[in-house]
C-alpha cells in the first residue's frame, strides 16, 4: 500500500466516525405537523411542558400534507425504531396502526391515573380509539363535515334559513347561482371536496348515508353498490353537470383548501368543509366575514344529517424506550388547559366535549355551541386496518363517476369488486 | 506481466472499493431487498409469511396495477420522443454562435433546476379552472367563451402532464446533447464543406452519427425518469380523474403508505424490470459499449 492510499483510508474512516450521529437518550421525541402558524403555538406547548415536568422533549417537525406525515411514521415504526416516542394520527390511520401493534395501549395507565373517559366525546373514543377493547390513542382534535352558508344571500333572496334537505339545496343555490351569475360569471352555488383524494370519500359518506346508504351498509367489508349509494353518486354528479350548481373542476382541483378558498373569496353560496375552514372565514379582511352561518350537512327525505368524523389523535409508540414520559407528554396534552389553549390560539376543536360549554370559549367561537351538537353524531369511516387500500380504490371509482367516465352503478360495483378482493387479501390471514 | 497487472488491482483497490462498496449498499442491497419482499405477505399488521410469486400473480389480475401501467408506458412513450425532439433542436440553436449564448444557455436550465414539486405546483395554477393562466389565454383569444377544465377528462389531463414534463426536462436533453455537440471537431465539418457537403447532408451524416452515443445516454435517462414518474403527477393530477393519470410508482406508493410492503414491493420491481429491460435494449441498439471502448 502506496502511503498515498493509506492516507485515503484514513480520511475515509474519519468521514465515516464524523457522520455517526449522537443522540441523547433521555430525550422524548415527539412528531407534530402543521401550518407554521400551528407549530409555533405546538413549541410553546411543549416548552411549558418541559418546564413543568423537567422531561426534554425533542420536536420532529413534520410537514402539513398527511401523507407526508403518515409515510415519515409508517417507516420508524415498522422499522421498531424507539423514535419518534409521541406522535398525532389522522383518524383514519389508526386502525392500520393499531392493528400493527404500533401503539402502546392506554387503558391501564388512564385508570392508574384516574383519566375519566366520559370527558371525550363517546362516538369518538369507542369507534376509532379502541382497537379489540383497549384505548390505543386519544383524540386531541375533533372534525366534523359542515355545511357553511352565505346568510347575507339567503336573506336577500327571501330564504328563511339554510337547506335541510339536499333538494332544498339545489333550489336555493340554483336560485341564487343564476342571481350572482349576471355579476360574476363565476360564482358557485355549491362548492365541495370531489377531487380524487380522501376528501371526496368523506363527502360521498355523508351524502350517501343522509339518505340510507354509506360506506358499510354490508357486513365484514363495504357494502357500496346498493340503491342508496347509488343514489347519493348520481345526486353528486347532477350537481355538476345536471344542475350545474357545483363547478367542473369539483372532480379535478377542489380539494379543503381550494373549495374555502372559493367560498371565502365570495364566489359560492354553499361550502362543504371542515370547521377549520369558519376562523379563516372570519379573519379580518376576509370578504365573507360576519356573512357565513354553518349548519349541519343537508339530507335526503326521510334520513338525517350525517357528518364525518375526521380529526388527529396522539398515540405512544410500542417501540418507545420512554413510555412513561410519553405519558406524561399525552396527559399534558390532553388536559383541560392545553385543549383550551388550542382551542383559543388556534381554533381547534378539543377532543374534550367540556371545552364546548366554556365561556371563555364560546366567547372566541359561538359556532361551538353548534359543532358540540354535530359531534355527538359524528360517523367515522370504515375501521379496518387495511381501509386505506380501500380509499384508493373507492376514491378511483367515485372520481371516474362524477367525471361522468362511468355510470354509478358501474362505479360502485367495481369499486365493490376491487374492494371485495382486498378484504378478501388482509381478512383470510 | 500477471505480476504487474496484479500490482496495479491491488494499489487500484483502495480507490475503486469506495465506489464499489457505495454501488453495493445503496443500490444492490435495496434492489435485492425489495425483490426478496416482494415474495413474501409484509403487511405491518398480518404476520409475515412467504408467498412465492403469489404477490405478482396478484398484480396480473389488479385493474388498478394495469391501469397505472398503461398510463406509464403510454407517458414515457408520448413526453421523451417530444423532449428528445425539442432538446434537440434547442441544443443546435445554442449551439450556433449567437449573441449572449452563455446567458442564453443559463436561462434554458432554469426549468431543469427547478425541483418538480415546485413546477408541477406552477403548473397546477396554469391548469386551475377559474384562475388559471391557460384559461385567461383562451378567453383572450376568443377560442371559447366558456372556460376550459384541462385536468377533468383523460386525454386533457394526460397532454397536460405531458406539457409540464416536457418543458421541465427539454432543458436537460438540450445541455446533453449541447456537451456532445461541442465535441465535434470544428475540423470535420470544414473538411466535409471542402468535400462540398451541404447543410443537410453534415446534419445527417456527421452530427447524428457523432451524437449518437450522446443521445442514447439523453434517451436513457428520459426513458427510465419517465417511467418512474411520480412528483409530477402527485402533484398536478394526483392521479385522476378517475386513477387515469396513475402512475406505477404512485400506485405502489399507495402501497408501502397503507402498509403493504409485500406488494408495494411487486409494483417496484416490475417498475425495476422494466426500466432495466429498456436500459438493456438502448445500450444495445445504441451500440454504446463499442463506442465507448
Amino acid at each position: 500500500m502506496t502511503r498515498q492510499t493509506g492516507l485515503f483510508m484514513v480520511l475515509l474512516l474519519w468521514l465515516g466516525a464524523a457522520g455517526c450521529p449522537r443522540q441523547d437518550p433521555a430525550a422524548l421525541t415527539f412528531a407534530v405537523g402543521g401550518a407554521p402558524a400551528e407549530l409555533k403555538v405546538w413549541e410553546s406547548l411543549i416548552e411549558d411542558f418541559q418546564r413543568q415536568s423537567g422531561i426534554a422533549v425533542r420536536m420532529l417537525r413534520q410537514p402539513t400534507d398527511s401523507d407526508l406525515r403518515r409515510q415519515a411514521l409508517v417507516v420508524p415504526l415498522q422499522a421498531r425504531q424507539a423514535d419518534p416516542d409521541v406522535f398525532l394520527m389522522d383518524v383514519v390511520w389508526l386502525a392500520q396502526f393499531a392493528a400493527s401493534d404500533w401503539l402502546e395501549p392506554l387503558q391501564e395507565r388512564m385508570a392508574r391515573d384516574g383519566i375519566d373517559e366520559g370527558v371525550f366525546f363517546a362516538p369518538v373514543l369507542d369507534l376509532v380509539d379502541r382497537y379489540r377493547g383497549a384505548v390505543v390513542a386519544l383524540p386531541i382534535y375533533v372534525d366534523g363535515g359542515l355545511l357553511y352558508y352565505r346568510r347575507d344571500l339567503l336573506e336577500k333572496y327571501g330564504f328563511s334559513g339554510p337547506p335541510r334537505t339536499w333538494q332544498e339545496l339545489v333550489e336555493q343555490a340554483g336560485l341564487v347561482q343564476d342571481q350572482m351569475r349576471e355579476s360574476d360569471p363565476e360564482f358557485s352555488g355549491f362548492v365541495w371536496q370531489g377531487a380524487q383524494y380522501e376528501g371526496l370519500i368523506c363527502t360521498f359518506q355523508e351524502v350517501a348515508a343522509s339518505g340510507g346508504g354509506g360506506l358499510t351498509a354490508g357486513e365484514g367489508g363495504l357494502g357500496l353498490d346498493g340503491p342508496a349509494n347509488r343514489k347519493a353518486l348520481q345526486f353528486m354528479r347532477d350537481l355538476i353537470h345536471r344542475h350545474r350548481i357545483s363547478p367542473p373542476s369539483t372532480f379535478t382541483e377542489m380539494r379543503e383548501e381550494e373549495v374555502r378558498e372559493a367560498f371565502q373569496r365570495g364566489a359560492a353560496l354553499f361550502e362543504r368543509n371542515w370547521p377549520y375552514a369558519w376562523p379563516l372565514h372570519q379573519q379580518p379582511g376576509s370578504p365573507v366575514r360576519d356573512k357565513t352561518g354553518i349548519a349541519p350537512l343537508p339530507h335526503f327525505p326521510g334520513g338525517q344529517s350525517v357528518s364525518t368524523l375526521g380529526g388527529w389523535h396522539v398515540g405512544i409508540s410500542s417501540h418507545s424506550d420512554a413510555k412513561e414520559q410519553s405519558w406524561a407528554l399525552v396527559r399534558f396534552l390532553l388536559e383541560r388547559r392545553t385543549q383550551k389553549r388550542l382551542a383559543l390560539e388556534l381554533g381547534w376543536n378539543p377532543g374534550r366535549r367540556d371545552l364546548y360549554g366554556d365561556p371563555q370559549v364560546l366567547a372566541r367561537h359561538p359556532h361551538f355551541a353548534e359543532l358540540r351538537q354535530v359531534f355527538e353524531n359524528l360517523l367515522p369511516r370504515p375501521v379496518l386496518p387495511y381501509y386505506s387500500r380501500l380509499s384508493v380504490v373507492v376514491q378511483r371509482h367515485l372520481n371516474a363517476a362524477l367525471a361522468g367516465d362511468a355510470a354509478p352503478g358501474q362505479a360502485l360495483r367495481a369499486a365493490q369488486r376491487e374492494a371485495d378482493e382486498i378484504a378478501a387479501r388482509y381478512e383470510k390471514e | 506481466m500477471a505480476d504487474r497487472t496484479r500490482r496495479e488491482f491491488w494499489e487500484s483497490l483502495p480507490f475503486i472499493l469506495p465506489l464499489v462498496l457505495w454501488v453495493a449498499v445503496f443500490i444492490l442491497v435495496p434492489v435485492l431487498a425489495t425483490l426478496v419482499n416482494s415474495l413474501f405477505l409484509d403487511v405491518s399488521f398480518l404476520p409475515i409469511r412467504w408467498l412465492g410469486p403469489e404477490n405478482y400473480r396478484r398484480l396480473l389480475e389488479d385493474p388498478g396495477f394495469w391501469q397505472a401501467l398503461r398510463f406509464t408506458v403510454l407517458f414515457a412513450l408520448v413526453s421523451v420522443p417530444l423532449e428528445l425532439a425539442i432538446g434537440f433542436a434547442l441544443a443546435l440553436v445554442l449551439n450556433e454562435p449567437l449573441p449572449l449564448r452563455g446567458w442564453l444557455r443559463a436561462v434554458v436550465l432554469i426549468p431543469w433546476a427547478i425541483p418538480a414539486a415546485v413546477s408541477g405546483r406552477v403548473f397546477q395554477l396554469i391548469y386551475n379552472y377559474h384562475y388559471g393562466l391557460a384559461n385567461a389565454l383562451i378567453r383572450q383569444l376568443g377560442l371559447s367563451a366558456e372556460p376550459v377544465n384541462w385536468l377533468g377528462s383523460e386525454p386533457g389531463a394526460f397532454f397536460a402532464l405531458v406539457a409540464a414534463d416536457a418543458w421541465k426536462t427539454a432543458p436537460f436533453v438540450a445541455i446533453i446533447l449541447l456537451a456532445g455537440l461541442a465535441a465535434i471537431p470544428g475540423e470535420l465539418y470544414r473538411q466535409a464543406r471542402v468535400d462540398g457537403a451541404g447543410l443537410v447532408q453534415r446534419w445527417r451524416h456527421l452530427t447524428v452519427p457523432l451524437l449518437r452515443p450522446v443521445l442514447v445516454v439523453a434517451l436513457l435517462f428520459r426513458s427510465v425518469d419517465a417511467l418512474r414518474v411520480f412528483d409530477m403527477v402527485y402533484v398536478i393530477t394526483g392521479g385522476g380523474p378517475g386513477g387515469a393519470t396513475n402512475s406505477l410508482s404512485l400506485y405502489g406508493y399507495d402501497f408501502f403508505l397503507a402498509g403493504d410492503f409485500g406488494y408495494g414491493s411487486a409494483v417496484s420491481v416490475v417498475l425495476f424490470a422494466i426500466a432495466l429491460l429498456l436500459s438493456v435494449i438502448y445500450l444495445k441498439a445504441g451500440r454504446f459499449a463499442k463506442e465507448l471502448r
